[in-house]
This record gives structure tokens, C-alpha cells and sequence, in this order.
């Protein structure tokens, strides 16, 4: 009888590790596995043939020094980009976020799916259908022009504008969802608390809903500038010759210039950037809750 | 991994969506996405993949050809009905793809399987001549033999004399073009006949190069006396300087894969390098395309029929091209492509068809312009490395 309390006790101490292990075998072999191939890759020196090349592992760090001073500007505007872009979702998808937590009653799920609707249609499509939308000859264009706030370039497409446009759109549905989740979490009664000790509206949105809303900030904020500093398909289809990404370098080492090593070695410092820059930003909110 | 694109897509799909108009080189930029995407995962897959067997004979035992046969072939670059025909004509079966929508992309996906002698879905492919050459180079192409395939000798004679695949053993040339500049005459006010045009104040912004090395650099080098018959590393950077310089005033608003056309469409470009098909198709819709060989001269293109090692059906696949070399078939394929033919002798056909195909000197170029095309030289390997290298550091990485 021991016996068989004993292994039933056993079998309940691994079965948590045995309802993660398919979770981490993914994991291993589609992050862990590439990730070291990768690494090896951005210290190897490449040899042989250019279309079959033989990457020897060497320690050649010089590919990252290259990578990062030949390509310092491309990787300064994707931060610059994504960064814009990120900023410019949290002033869109926050009043956005707080009208379908607390304003929307009845209609809260049709105005949820509205917001998901759009992306039933492939990120591709919707990026080249802004094409033209911004197109020169199109009515944005013309109306913007007529009360003078184009742009000095006389146009949208192939401009800055278009690029950080076409990343909000394409990422601020990860703004919106995690802001509006951590909205809805605020309970009601706070609010009404704040009321009954005479705060303001302003106030008790500063006191109140704010620091309770930034955890959906935080999260919002990691889901939308990752993706976005890596992004080439907005540089690709709205951005002109100035505004290559770093993602359009890294797509263009890979597949036309076949430098594998140096592709790799800005793949891992676009990661790195981004790490360093995730963990100052978390801590500079003051906080480890995300949603 | 954070530049990974949220919503990979078939690239046969997406080249379907994408490619809105009859013209087969568009795009590229579209299947970039699939392209990055195949190209990490390519070398893993097909590490895990087992060895197929190569069961290619090129022995022939004197049967005729049968069974099946598997095109992998540019989106729209075939006839309605063409393959039905050869079906019917032949008894062999076509399983055709309309998978081919990049030279770099495409080889990025087969050259794992091919380096292992692994099949790769396709008996017969049509890439350009450079990636031809490249296939022959590595030894993964069959030859195509002159009794399998007697109408090669409808081939142009200025084909057939080329330095690169002499008497056409191992490439089929399926179509030609040009590459040249295309303008809006309408936005541009007035005609374009040198690459000095392209560079005119009044166009700021709105020129567009390829960013392809070969196809973007080639009319440039001959403007500067140069040729892409002979190319050198001077020469070639000598370009490249011009188009950084041109880059750095703001003249040049993108570099383009093959999606030049919808923006010269929708006048956000109004002088654009352009192949030759393209505009043919474009000015259906906008008579105010135009296509101009420059005067310096212009670069040509032959996507080319090949036979990886690795076919399963080599008979199959000489039929299907002595099929394609019938002047009266391949009359129906160029009235559909547009491009220009590489046989000989095709105006009679044409006319036959489809007259005013025959009457466009874009399809039907005139002596003159032909003498005025250039191939570029079959490019050693640190060749295409170095000039890649060399035009990749303009066009933006």
C-alpha cells in the first residue's frame, strides 16, 4: 500500500514537468536549435563556392563590427521607426481600449470584433493595398496637399510617413487587445471610490487608471515595437531608397548577397538591441506583471 | 524570431494574388516574405528528408515519351488551353506549377535536394540564363538532346550562337525580352532616349531603378561605355557610382523587383526600368506607356527551359519542348506572354493569330534595337559575388 501512495505522490511531482515538456521540446528544437546555429553562423568565415558556401566556425567577430558600422543607419531608424510607431499605437488604441472597457456596454464584442476584422485579411494584402490609398495621384495625397501639410517630398508614398503609418496599422492590434484587457480588469469600484473623495475625471484617470493600465502599456508596447524594429515588408511596399530597415538589409544579406555570417550577425544584434531595450524599458515602467 | 513575418504565405498562392496582370516577373518583393522563410527553413527540411532515388534515365530505348510530366514554370507565362493541347497530342500527362517567381528564391529552395540528387518536384524548369548557367556550372542539368527535340533548329540563329550554352545543350530558351526604360508620357511631358533623361531634375523622386544587379546595372554601364558583354569591375562600379550619386539627390524613389509596373501604372513613378512584356500589357490599359530601347543600348534577357538531373521523365520533357519549338505552338504562347519570341521566322505565325502582336515592335523588335541589346557575359562565381556586393550597398543593403 506505501508502495503505490508513494509512486501516485511521484507521478504527481513530474506530471507539471511532463505538461510543459511538449511546450519546451518546441522550444528547443524551433528556437533553442536555431538560435546556436545562428550564433555559429555570425562567427563563421565563409569559403568554397558562393552558391554552396562552406561556413567554417572561426570566432571571426569581425562580422558583427562590420555588420554594426556598415549598417549603423538602417539599425538606428528601425529603432527610430519602431519606436514612433509604438508611440503613436498607445495614443490610438488607448482611448480606443478605454471606450470598448467602459463605454461600450452592450456593444463591447461588436466593437472587438470590428477591431480584429481587418486582420482576417493577410498583413501583405493590407500593406499594398495602402499603396494605393497614399498613392500620388490619390485623394489623401490631393487633400492633404490642398491644405498644405504635405510632406517636403510632395508625397506619402516612399517617405518616412508612409513607413511608421504602415507599422501602426499593421501592429497596433497589440496594443489594443493588451490595453484593453488590463482595462477591463479595473474594477469599477475604484473608480467610484476616487468619485466619492472628490477627484476629478482627470485626476482619477492620472491616479488611477493609468498606473493600473500599464502593465497592457508594457505589454502592448513589447508586442508592437519586437515585431516592428524586424519588419521589412512596410520599408518594402511604402518606403522609398532612404528608408530601408534593417530588416530589408538582413532579408537582402541572405538572399541576394548570400553573406550568410554577416546576415546572421545583424540578425543577433537586431536581438540583442532589442533584449537590452526591452529590460531597461520594463524596468524603467516598474513593472513585471504583463496583462 | 522577430522579423518574422506573421502570416507566411504560399508563394504559388501568393503569387497568384499578387500577379494582378498577365505579366510574369512581378513581384519579387511580394515573395520575399516566403522567400526568407524557405530559405531558413529549406536546409533543415530537406535535412530531414530521405534520399528519393534518382530514377532519371537518359538512356533512350526507343519508346516514345509517356506519363507524367512536372512543370515548374513563372506565374502567367502560359497559353489558355496550350498544355491541354500538348496532352492531347502527346498522351503525356502535364502536372504543371506556376511556382517559379524568383531565380534567387527558387534556387534557395532547390539547391539542398539537387547538391544531394534529390528530387525536387519538377522534371522541366524555366529560370533566366544566368541561373541556367549556374545549374550547369554546379553539373545538375541533363543535356537536351538534338534527336529528342529536332525543332531546335527553329531557334534564332543569334540564340544559337550565344557564348554561354553554344548550340543550346543544356538551356531551351522559352522567352526573351528587353529591358529597357518605360515612361509615362504624360507625367514626363516629353519622350525619354537616354539614361541622361533619368536623371533630369524635373523627374525628382520619381525614377525607379531594379535592383537587380545585372538588370539594373547593365543599361547604365553601356550609357557609360561599358558593356555587360565583357563586364569589369570598373565598369560595374562606375555604375554604381552613378547610382549612388543619383541616389543621394533624391532622384531615384525606389528599387524595384518586378512591382515597377503597378506604380508606373498608378503615376507614382514616371520613368522606371522596365522589361519589355510588361509594358506591352500596361499600355492595353494606359496608352500613355511608353518603351524605349536608350540610345546606348539596352540589355536583353532569355528565360531558358532546363532539365534538372534529378527528372523523372527526360523524354517527357524533350517532347514538351520540341512541342513548345512548333513555330504554329509557340505562336500561341508569345501572344499571350507578349515577350519576345526566341525563334526564328515567327512574324508569318504571329500574324496568323494575332496581327497586332506581330506589328509590336517590342514583341517583333526591329533589327536596330536588336543590335543595340546586349546579353551580359556568363559571370563567374566572385564575379556575381563582387557585383552583387558592389550594388546591394547602394539599393540599401
Amino acid at each position: 500500500m506505501a508502495g503505490v501512495a508513494t509512486s501516485s505522490r511521484q507521478r504527481s511531482k513530474i506530471a507539471p514537468y511532463l505538461m510543459v515538456l511538449p511546450a519546451l521540446a518546441y522550444l528547443g528544437i524551433f528556437f533553442v536549435v536555431p538560435f546556436f546555429s545562428l550564433a555559429r553562423t555570425s562567427l563563421s568565415e565563409t569559403g568554397g563556392s558562393i552558391y554552396l558556401p562552406t561556413l567554417t566556425f572561426a570566432w571571426d567577430f569581425g562580422n558583427y563590427t562590420d555588420a554594426f558600422s556598415q549598417y549603423r543607419e538602417q539599425i538606428l531608424r528601425s529603432f527610430g521607426y519602431a519606436f514612433a510607431a509604438t508611440v503613436l499605437c498607445v495614443v490610438l488604441a488607448f482611448p480606443l481600449a478605454y471606450v470598448i472597457a467602459f463605454k461600450a456596454g452592450r456593444f463591447k464584442n461588436l466593437i472587438l470584433g470590428l477591431v480584429i476584422l481587418p486582420f482576417f485579411v493577410t498583413f501583405l494584402i493590407r500593406t499594398i493595398a495602402w499603396k494605393t490609398i497614399l498613392a500620388d495621384d490619390g485623394w489623401v495625397v490631393g487633400a492633404l496637399g490642398t491644405i498644405g501639410l504635405l510632406p517636403s517630398e510632395g508625397r506619402l508614398l516612399s517617405t518616412s510617413w508612409a513607413v511608421i503609418g504602415g507599422l501602426t496599422y499593421n501592429w497596433i492590434i497589440f496594443m489594443i487587445l493588451p490595453l484593453y484587457v488590463s482595462l477591463e480588469k479595473i474594477d469599477p469600484r475604484l473608480l467610484e471610490a476616487s468619485k466619492d473623495l472628490y477627484s476629478s475625471a482627470p485626476r482619477s484617470f492620472r491616479r488611477v487608471i493609468l498606473p493600473l493600465a500599464m502593465p497592457g502599456v508594457l505589454a502592448g508596447s513589447m508586442l508592437v515595437f519586437i515585431p516592428a524594429v524586424g519588419d521589412f515588408i512596410n520599408a518594402d511596399y511604402l518606403g522609398g531608397t532612404q528608408t530601408t530597415m534593417i530588416g530589408n538589409v538582413i532579408q537582402k544579406q541572405f538572399l541576394v548577397v548570400k553573406d550568410y555570417p554577416a546576415a546572421a550577425a545583424l540578425s543577433l544584434v537586431l536581438m540583442g538591441t532589442i533584449l537590452v531595450g526591452v529590460l531597461l524599458y520594463a524596468r524603467a515602467l516598474g513593472t513585471e506583471d504583463l496583462v | 524570431m522577430s522579423r518574422e513575418v506573421p502570416s507566411p504565405i504560399d508563394p504559388q498562392l501568393m503569387a497568384r494574388l499578387t500577379a494582378s496582370r498577365t505579366s510574369r516577373r512581378r513581384f519579387i518583393g511580394g515573395s520575399a516574405a516566403a522567400a526568407a522563410a524557405l530559405t531558413l527553413g529549406s536546409s533543415f527540411l530537406t535535412a530531414c528528408g530521405s534520399d528519393s532515388g534518382s530514377s532519371n534515365s537518359t538512356t533512350d530505348d526507343g519508346s516514345p515519351a509517356s506519363g507524367t510530366l512536372r512543370i515548374s514554370n513563372w506565374p502567367l507565362y502560359m497559353a489558355d488551353g496550350f498544355i491541354a493541347a500538348f496532352q492531347t497530342a502527346t498522351g503525356i500527362t502535364v502536372d504543371y506549377k506556376e511556382d517559379f517567381n524568383d531565380n534567387e528564391q527558387w534556387f534557395a529552395k532547390v539547391k539542398e535536394p539537387l547538391a544531394r540528387k534529390q528530387d525536387i518536384g519538377a522534371d522541366l524548369a524555366v529560370p533566366t540564363t544566368f541561373m541556367a548557367v549556374r545549374l550547369h556550372q554546379l553539373g545538375w542539368l541533363n543535356d537536351i538532346s538534338d534527336a529528342g527535340v529536332p525543332n531546335k533548329k527553329n531557334i534564332r540563329p543569334d540564340l544559337i550562337e550565344n557564348s554561354i550554352d553554344p548550340g543550346h545543350k543544356f538551356s531551351a530558351p522559352y522567352m526573351s525580352g528587353l529591358v529597357g526604360i518605360a515612361y509615362n508620357r504624360a507625367a514626363t511631358g516629353r519622350d525619354i532616349t537616354t539614361i541622361d533623361d533619368m536623371w533630369d531634375p524635373a523627374f525628382k523622386g520619381q525614377v525607379s531603378l531594379f535592383s537587380d544587379a545585372q538588370d539594373g546595372l547593365g543599361m547604365i554601364m553601356l550609357s557609360q561605355g561599358n558593356t555587360p558583354e565583357n563586364p569589369t569591375s570598373q565598369g560595374v562600379q562606375q555604375a554604381v557610382d552613378l547610382v549612388r550619386e543619383q541616389n543621394d539627390k533624391g532622384q531615384i524613389r525606389r528599387f524595384t523587383g518586378n512591382d515597377y509596373a503597378d506604380d508606373l501604372a498608378a503615376g507614382n513613378i514616371a520613368v522606371a526600368q522596365a522589361y519589355s512584356g510588361d509594358v506591352v500589357q500596361l499600355q492595353a490599359d494606359n496608352p500613355d506607356l511608353q518603351f524605349v530601347v536608350p540610345e546606348s543600348g539596352a540589355t536583353t534577357f532569355v528565360d531558358t527551359m532546363v532539365i534538372p538531373y534529378t527528372t523523372q521523365n527526360q523524354k517527357a520533357a524533350e517532347a514538351w519542348i520540341n512541342y513548345v519549338y512548333d513555330r504554329a505552338n509557340y505562336a500561341k504562347l508569345v501572344a499571350y506572354t507578349q515577350f519576345v519570341p526566341v525563334l526564328s521566322g515567327m512574324t508569318e505565325e504571329l500574324k496568323k493569330i494575332d496581327p497586332a502582336a506581330a506589328a509590336n515592335p517590342l514583341i517583333n523588335p526591329p533589327q536596330e534595337i536588336l543590335d543595340k541589346s546586349k546579353g551580359w557575359a556568363a559571370l563567374t562565381d566572385e564575379q556575381t559575388q563582387e557585383f552583387n556586393t558592389a550594388y546591394a550597398a547602394v539599393t540599401g543593403g
